[in-house]
């Protein structure tokens, strides 16, 4: 076979394809990812028991151990021990999205607690169901709070992303690897492939900046 | 087929022997990342505007590059201009740079904490610049800072598995040959996802002690 050793017009089109992949992932992760994360929060809220600490360990578990052993353990270890298929796609989505999920969880939980005790009560006194109270008072100025350290997360989960390419998913950086072993240039492909990473998280960065300026407006200050 | 954890035990040495591995190229990572932290930092807060711009630009590539890339840049491209390092120096070095550029930022946070009191009383005392860097800065940045130090360093440990990338045998590079060898990643991965918490947990107690003991003649709201 021949072997088509330097680059071609045609790389383009596969790092943009791995490109997609990556950001498609991390999207549909992070929005399953807020999904259950505000859900663990909220159980929390309303101070469910046995759920409560249930989730608390399960968060911990999943901040403090090594995301590419979540995803064998996910990818390997799930068709072992219940006999069902795990595509390496569906491996990816459900790893990336629990660990996610866990760091939402904790960044949601200090947003909630960042309310004041008085303000929850005070409306609570008014009447407010304990429904009403998160959603017309806890809700905005929560979302307000974390934003911040949700950006900082999501520049973090994207870069997570590159490990779904162990389990075989096709994304920037297995795309990084074909063309590696290919052209055999590795310090011009991972350069293009950091780079593409490095444009992607300062995007996020950006669009997570603007978004708590937004958020924030109607606290900051006007002027006299 | 039911959780079995008994067909691990044969396979608790060569576990060890991995977890070993990891233990040593952490430790050297730590090392490796704390002189390139601190180095980091203090060009960071230099006077200098082209040295604390160069050390800006370090940080925030290392930060918003995935470790695996920068990874894979080292491991493939380093023999690619002549220099034949094995795998696991390789990992160290790669820590060690991501770690520094981590541990930059938390000692600068530390050098900027610190009471410009000190530095004023220290100049007028007639020290030098590099003396009052390592005698005077250094120290209080670095003790103040050993516990954000500590969960960086935690983020080495769990990042150390990816360094299984590169045909290194460490904690979970030995996972993987004992998954495949009994047929039981389950097991074998659930084991080691405990460990790892725990691992991680052990150490984070242990930076919280120290950083109280280290700390325990400044306000209560520090230490």
């Amino acid at each position: 076979m021949m072997r088509y050793t330097s680059f071609t017009s045609y790389d383009f089109i596969l790092l943009a394809q791995g490109l997609g992949v990556s950001l498609a992932l991390f999207a549909v992760t992070t929005l399953i990812g807020l999904l259950i994360g505000t859900t663990w929060a909220i159980v929390r809220f309303y101070r469910v028991p046995v759920l409560t600490p249930l989730i608390t360990f399960f968060a911990e578990l999943l901040k403090n151990s090594p995301v590419l052993v979540q995803l064998f353990l996910v990818f390997f270890g799930l068709p072992a021990l219940a006999k069902i298929n795990v595509t390496p796609v569906e491996a990816a989505v459900i790893t990336l999205s629990g660990n996610t999920a866990a760091f939402i969880y904790v960044i949601a939980v200090s947003a909630i607690e960042s309310i004041g005790r008085d303000q929850i009560e005070s409306a609570r006194v008014f009447g407010l169901t304990r429904w009403q109270v998160l959603r017309h008072v806890v809700a905005p100025q929560a979302m307000a709070f974390a934003v911040g350290p949700l950006t900082g997360l999501l520049v973090n989960q994207l870069q997570v992303t590159s490990l779904i390419s162990v389990i075989g998913v096709v994304d920037l950086t297995k795309i990084g690897n074909i063309l590696n072993l290919r052209t055999l240039k590795p310090f011009i492909v991972w350069t293009i492939v950091g780079g593409l990473y490095y444009v992607t998280a300062k995007l996020i960065a950006l669009g997570g900046a603007r978004l708590e300026k937004r958020l924030r407006a109607h606290t900051a200050w006007k002027g006299l | 087929m039911k959780f079995d954890l008994t067909i691990l035990a044969p396979h608790v040495p060569f576990l060890l022997k991995g977890a070993l591995l990891t233990a040593e190229a952490c430790a050297l990572a730590l090392v490796g990342s704390l002189i390139i932290g601190l180095l980091v930092a203090a060009l960071r807060t230099s006077s200098s505007p082209i040295l604390s711009r160069a050390a800006f630009i370090y940080v925030d590539l290392f930060r918003n590059i995935p470790f695996i890339v920068q990874l894979f840049f080292f491991f493939y491209g380093l023999p690619e201009i002549g220099i034949y390092i094995d795998a696991f120096t390789t990992g160290v070095i790669a820590l060690s740079i991501a770690g520094g550029a981590f541990s930059s930022d938390v000692i600068r946070s530390g050098i900027l904490a610190i009471d410009t009191g000190i530095l004023e009383a220290a100049e007028v005392s007639g020290l030098s610049k590099p003396v009052i860097f390592r005698k005077i800065v250094m120290p209080i940045a670095l003790r103040t800072s050993v516990r954000p130090l500590g969960s960086v360093f935690i983020n080495l440990v769990l990042t150390s598995s990816i360094l299984s990338t590169i045909t290194l045998n460490e904690l979970t590079g030995s996972a993987k040959i004992v998954a495949s060898d009994t047929f039981r990643p389950f097991e074998v991965y659930a084991v080691l996802l405990i460990v790892y918490a725990s691992l991680t947990y052990l150490i984070s107690l242990a930076i919280g002690s120290l950083h109280r003991r280290l700390n325990r003649d400044r306000m209560p709201d520090v230490a």
